[in-house]
Protein backbone atom coordinates (compact mmCIF):
# COMPACT_ATOMS: atom_id res chain seq x y z
CA UNK A 1 0.00 0.00 0.00
CA UNK A 2 1.41 3.40 -0.96
CA UNK A 3 2.04 5.61 2.02
CA UNK A 4 0.06 8.83 2.23
CA UNK A 5 2.35 10.03 4.98
CA UNK A 6 5.29 12.39 4.57
CA UNK A 7 7.82 13.39 7.17
CA UNK A 8 10.41 16.14 7.24
CA UNK A 9 13.07 16.28 9.91
CA UNK A 10 15.13 19.14 11.26
CA UNK A 11 17.67 19.32 14.01
CA UNK A 12 17.65 21.82 16.85
CA UNK A 13 20.12 22.06 19.71
CA UNK A 14 19.46 18.95 21.79
CA UNK A 15 16.27 18.14 19.95
CA UNK A 16 14.82 17.06 16.63
CA UNK A 17 11.53 17.98 15.01
CA UNK A 18 9.64 15.49 12.84
CA UNK A 19 6.89 17.26 10.92
CA UNK A 20 4.32 14.75 9.67
CA UNK A 21 1.80 15.33 6.92
CA UNK A 22 -1.04 13.26 5.49
CA UNK A 23 -2.21 10.00 7.01
CA UNK A 24 -0.62 8.17 9.93
CA UNK A 25 -1.76 4.61 9.35
CA UNK A 26 -0.12 1.25 8.73
CA UNK A 27 1.42 2.46 5.50
CA UNK A 28 3.35 5.12 7.42
CA UNK A 29 5.59 2.64 9.27
CA UNK A 30 8.63 3.00 7.00
CA UNK A 31 8.21 6.78 6.78
CA UNK A 32 8.05 7.22 10.54
CA UNK A 33 10.92 4.85 11.25
CA UNK A 34 13.12 6.54 8.65
CA UNK A 35 12.22 9.97 10.02
CA UNK A 36 13.24 8.93 13.51
CA UNK A 37 16.54 7.55 12.17
CA UNK A 38 17.18 10.81 10.33
CA UNK A 39 16.36 12.78 13.46
CA UNK A 40 18.99 10.85 15.40
CA UNK A 41 21.68 10.92 12.72
CA UNK A 42 21.09 14.60 11.88
CA UNK A 43 21.86 15.62 15.43
CA UNK A 44 25.26 17.18 16.00
CA UNK A 45 25.65 14.74 18.87
CA UNK A 46 23.07 11.91 18.86
CA UNK A 47 23.92 11.16 22.47
CA UNK A 48 22.80 14.69 23.30
CA UNK A 49 19.46 14.39 21.51
CA UNK A 50 17.09 14.72 24.45
CA UNK A 51 13.74 15.50 22.88
CA UNK A 52 11.91 14.41 19.75
CA UNK A 53 9.05 16.67 18.70
CA UNK A 54 6.31 15.05 16.60
CA UNK A 55 4.28 17.70 14.82
CA UNK A 56 0.85 16.59 13.59
CA UNK A 57 -0.42 19.95 12.32
CA UNK A 58 -0.63 18.70 8.72
CA UNK A 59 -1.97 15.23 9.62
CA UNK A 60 -5.61 14.67 8.76
CA UNK A 61 -6.03 11.01 9.72
CA UNK A 62 -4.62 8.72 12.41
CA UNK A 63 -5.96 5.21 12.86
CA UNK A 64 -5.31 2.44 15.37
CA UNK A 65 -2.31 1.18 13.41
CA UNK A 66 -0.95 4.71 13.39
CA UNK A 67 -1.39 4.82 17.16
CA UNK A 68 0.64 1.59 17.31
CA UNK A 69 3.41 3.25 15.28
CA UNK A 70 3.46 6.21 17.66
CA UNK A 71 3.66 3.75 20.58
CA UNK A 72 6.66 2.11 18.89
CA UNK A 73 8.41 5.46 18.42
CA UNK A 74 7.73 6.35 22.05
CA UNK A 75 9.01 2.96 23.25
CA UNK A 76 12.23 3.38 21.29
CA UNK A 77 12.72 6.95 22.48
CA UNK A 78 12.18 5.94 26.10
CA UNK A 79 14.66 3.10 25.73
CA UNK A 80 17.16 5.65 24.40
CA UNK A 81 16.29 8.05 27.25
CA UNK A 82 14.71 10.61 24.98
CA UNK A 83 11.55 12.57 25.65
CA UNK A 84 8.80 12.74 23.05
CA UNK A 85 6.46 15.72 22.78
CA UNK A 86 3.70 16.33 20.26
CA UNK A 87 2.15 19.41 18.72
CA UNK A 88 -0.59 20.34 16.32
CA UNK A 89 -3.06 17.57 17.16
CA UNK A 90 -6.71 18.33 16.48
CA UNK A 91 -9.13 18.21 19.40
CA UNK A 92 -10.31 14.78 18.23
CA UNK A 93 -6.84 13.27 18.19
CA UNK A 94 -5.93 14.93 21.49
CA UNK A 95 -8.91 13.07 22.92
CA UNK A 96 -7.58 9.83 21.43
CA UNK A 97 -4.15 10.52 22.95
CA UNK A 98 -5.95 10.96 26.29
CA UNK A 99 -8.05 7.80 25.93
CA UNK A 100 -5.05 5.68 24.99
CA UNK A 101 -2.97 7.36 27.77
CA UNK A 102 -0.37 8.44 25.23
CA UNK A 103 -0.74 11.93 26.70
CA UNK A 104 0.55 10.54 30.03
CA UNK A 105 3.89 9.94 28.32
CA UNK A 106 3.89 12.54 25.52
CA UNK A 107 3.44 16.17 26.48
CA UNK A 108 1.02 17.86 24.10
CA UNK A 109 1.35 21.40 22.77
CA UNK A 110 -1.21 23.25 20.67
CA UNK A 111 1.37 24.16 18.04
CA UNK A 112 4.98 23.58 17.02
CA UNK A 113 6.15 27.02 18.20
CA UNK A 114 4.85 26.21 21.68
CA UNK A 115 6.59 22.85 21.69
CA UNK A 116 9.90 24.26 20.47
CA UNK A 117 9.83 27.22 22.83
CA UNK A 118 9.79 24.94 25.87
CA UNK A 119 12.88 23.05 24.74
CA UNK A 120 15.68 23.62 27.17
CA UNK A 121 13.31 24.87 29.84
CA UNK A 122 12.38 21.40 31.16
CA UNK B 1 -50.45 -2.17 30.19
CA UNK B 2 -49.13 0.70 28.12
CA UNK B 3 -47.79 -0.32 24.78
CA UNK B 4 -44.52 1.28 23.76
CA UNK B 5 -44.25 1.86 20.06
CA UNK B 6 -40.72 1.86 18.80
CA UNK B 7 -40.10 3.81 15.62
CA UNK B 8 -39.26 1.74 12.57
CA UNK B 9 -35.63 2.32 11.62
CA UNK B 10 -35.27 4.56 8.61
CA UNK B 11 -32.54 3.47 6.23
CA UNK B 12 -30.38 6.46 5.37
CA UNK B 13 -27.83 4.67 3.20
CA UNK B 14 -26.50 1.23 2.31
CA UNK B 15 -23.38 0.46 0.32
CA UNK B 16 -20.47 -1.93 0.02
CA UNK B 17 -16.71 -1.50 -0.25
CA UNK B 18 -14.25 -4.10 -1.58
CA UNK B 19 -12.11 -5.71 1.12
CA UNK B 20 -8.88 -3.88 0.33
CA UNK B 21 -6.74 -2.10 2.93
CA UNK B 22 -7.40 1.61 2.82
CA UNK B 23 -11.04 1.32 1.79
CA UNK B 24 -12.08 2.18 5.34
CA UNK B 25 -11.49 5.77 4.24
CA UNK B 26 -14.23 5.37 1.62
CA UNK B 27 -16.63 4.06 4.24
CA UNK B 28 -15.97 6.80 6.76
CA UNK B 29 -16.29 9.55 4.15
CA UNK B 30 -19.59 8.22 2.89
CA UNK B 31 -21.04 7.68 6.37
CA UNK B 32 -19.92 11.18 7.37
CA UNK B 33 -21.68 12.64 4.36
CA UNK B 34 -24.83 10.69 5.19
CA UNK B 35 -25.12 11.67 8.86
CA UNK B 36 -23.84 15.24 8.60
CA UNK B 37 -26.54 17.69 9.60
CA UNK B 38 -28.57 15.03 11.42
CA UNK B 39 -27.91 16.20 14.99
CA UNK B 40 -24.37 15.11 15.75
CA UNK B 41 -21.92 17.81 16.83
CA UNK B 42 -18.65 18.05 14.93
CA UNK B 43 -16.79 16.33 17.78
CA UNK B 44 -19.24 13.43 17.92
CA UNK B 45 -19.19 13.10 14.16
CA UNK B 46 -15.39 12.76 14.36
CA UNK B 47 -15.82 9.98 16.92
CA UNK B 48 -18.29 8.15 14.72
CA UNK B 49 -15.92 8.49 11.76
CA UNK B 50 -13.08 6.95 13.75
CA UNK B 51 -15.33 4.09 14.93
CA UNK B 52 -16.57 3.42 11.39
CA UNK B 53 -13.02 3.42 10.03
CA UNK B 54 -11.78 1.01 12.70
CA UNK B 55 -14.75 -1.34 12.34
CA UNK B 56 -14.39 -1.35 8.55
CA UNK B 57 -10.65 -2.05 8.88
CA UNK B 58 -11.44 -5.02 11.11
CA UNK B 59 -14.04 -6.27 8.62
CA UNK B 60 -11.64 -5.93 5.69
CA UNK B 61 -8.66 -7.51 7.42
CA UNK B 62 -10.02 -9.96 9.99
CA UNK B 63 -13.48 -10.68 8.62
CA UNK B 64 -12.87 -10.93 4.90
CA UNK B 65 -9.14 -11.61 4.91
CA UNK B 66 -8.27 -8.69 2.59
CA UNK B 67 -10.07 -10.46 -0.30
CA UNK B 68 -11.43 -7.68 -2.54
CA UNK B 69 -14.07 -9.96 -4.06
CA UNK B 70 -15.81 -10.22 -0.67
CA UNK B 71 -17.47 -6.88 0.05
CA UNK B 72 -17.86 -5.20 3.41
CA UNK B 73 -21.49 -4.12 3.76
CA UNK B 74 -22.34 -0.85 5.46
CA UNK B 75 -25.85 0.27 6.40
CA UNK B 76 -26.79 3.54 8.11
CA UNK B 77 -30.15 3.80 9.84
CA UNK B 78 -31.92 6.26 12.09
CA UNK B 79 -34.42 5.24 14.76
CA UNK B 80 -35.75 8.01 16.94
CA UNK B 81 -32.69 9.83 18.28
CA UNK B 82 -30.32 6.98 17.45
CA UNK B 83 -28.11 6.79 14.39
CA UNK B 84 -26.76 3.29 13.86
CA UNK B 85 -24.07 2.13 11.46
CA UNK B 86 -24.00 -1.64 10.82
CA UNK B 87 -20.81 -3.01 9.27
CA UNK B 88 -20.92 -6.63 8.09
CA UNK B 89 -18.33 -9.09 6.86
CA UNK B 90 -18.13 -12.84 6.35
CA UNK B 91 -15.90 -13.65 9.31
CA UNK B 92 -18.51 -15.78 11.08
CA UNK B 93 -18.17 -17.08 14.63
CA UNK B 94 -14.43 -17.34 14.39
CA UNK B 95 -14.03 -13.63 13.70
CA UNK B 96 -10.77 -12.75 15.39
CA UNK B 97 -11.60 -9.06 15.40
CA UNK B 98 -13.49 -9.31 18.66
CA UNK B 99 -13.78 -11.51 21.69
CA UNK B 100 -11.47 -12.03 24.61
CA UNK B 101 -8.77 -9.70 23.49
CA UNK B 102 -6.51 -8.37 26.19
CA UNK B 103 -7.33 -4.76 27.04
CA UNK B 104 -4.60 -2.52 25.64
CA UNK B 105 -2.21 -1.37 28.33
CA UNK B 106 0.16 1.35 27.20
CA UNK B 107 2.76 0.72 29.87
CA UNK B 108 2.90 -2.97 28.92
CA UNK B 109 3.26 -1.98 25.29
CA UNK B 110 6.09 0.43 26.10
CA UNK B 111 7.84 -2.26 28.15
CA UNK B 112 7.47 -4.80 25.33
CA UNK B 113 5.07 -6.99 27.31
CA UNK B 114 2.20 -6.40 24.86
CA UNK B 115 2.13 -5.79 21.12
CA UNK B 116 2.03 -2.08 20.17
CA UNK B 117 -1.09 -2.93 18.15
CA UNK B 118 -4.54 -3.95 19.39
CA UNK B 119 -6.19 -0.52 19.73
CA UNK B 120 -9.02 -0.96 17.23
CA UNK B 121 -11.87 -2.32 19.35
CA UNK B 122 -10.73 -0.22 22.30
CA UNK B 123 -11.08 2.91 20.20
CA UNK B 124 -14.46 1.84 18.82
CA UNK B 125 -15.87 1.21 22.31
CA UNK B 126 -14.68 4.60 23.49
CA UNK B 127 -15.92 6.52 20.46
CA UNK B 128 -19.59 5.48 20.28
CA UNK B 129 -22.51 5.47 22.71
CA UNK B 130 -23.25 1.79 22.13
CA UNK B 131 -21.55 -1.09 20.36
CA UNK B 132 -22.97 -4.52 19.68
CA UNK B 133 -21.76 -7.53 17.73
CA UNK B 134 -23.96 -10.20 16.14
CA UNK B 135 -23.21 -13.29 14.11
CA UNK B 136 -25.61 -15.09 11.78
CA UNK B 137 -23.85 -17.98 10.12
CA UNK B 138 -20.87 -16.49 8.35
CA UNK B 139 -22.30 -12.99 8.54
CA UNK B 140 -20.62 -10.98 11.29
CA UNK B 141 -21.96 -7.50 12.04
CA UNK B 142 -20.80 -4.75 14.35
CA UNK B 143 -23.44 -2.17 15.27
CA UNK B 144 -22.30 1.33 16.19
CA UNK B 145 -24.87 3.66 17.70
CA UNK B 146 -24.68 7.37 18.42
CA UNK B 147 -27.50 9.26 20.09
CA UNK B 148 -28.21 12.65 18.65
CA UNK B 149 -29.41 14.10 21.97
CA UNK B 150 -28.43 13.66 25.63
CA UNK B 151 -25.51 11.41 24.81
CA UNK B 152 -23.34 9.98 27.56
CA UNK B 153 -20.14 10.58 25.65
CA UNK B 154 -20.76 14.24 24.91
CA UNK B 155 -17.95 16.73 24.62
CA UNK B 156 -15.47 16.80 27.41
CA UNK B 157 -12.42 18.03 25.58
Amino acid sequence: MTSMCEATTRALPGAAVIELAGEVDGSAAAVLTAAYERAVTASADPADLGTVVLDFAAVDYINSTGIALIVSVLARARAERRKVVASGLSAHYREIFDITRLSDFIELFPDLDGAVSQLGTA
Amino acid sequence: MTQVTRPTPERLDAFTVPSQPGNERLALARVAGTVQGRGLSDARLERLKTAVAEATMNAIEHGNGNRPEIPVEVEVTRSGHDITVAISDQGGETHPGHGDQEEPDLLKKLDGDQSPRGWGLFLIRNMVDAMDVTTDGQRHTIWLTMRTTGAAHDEHV
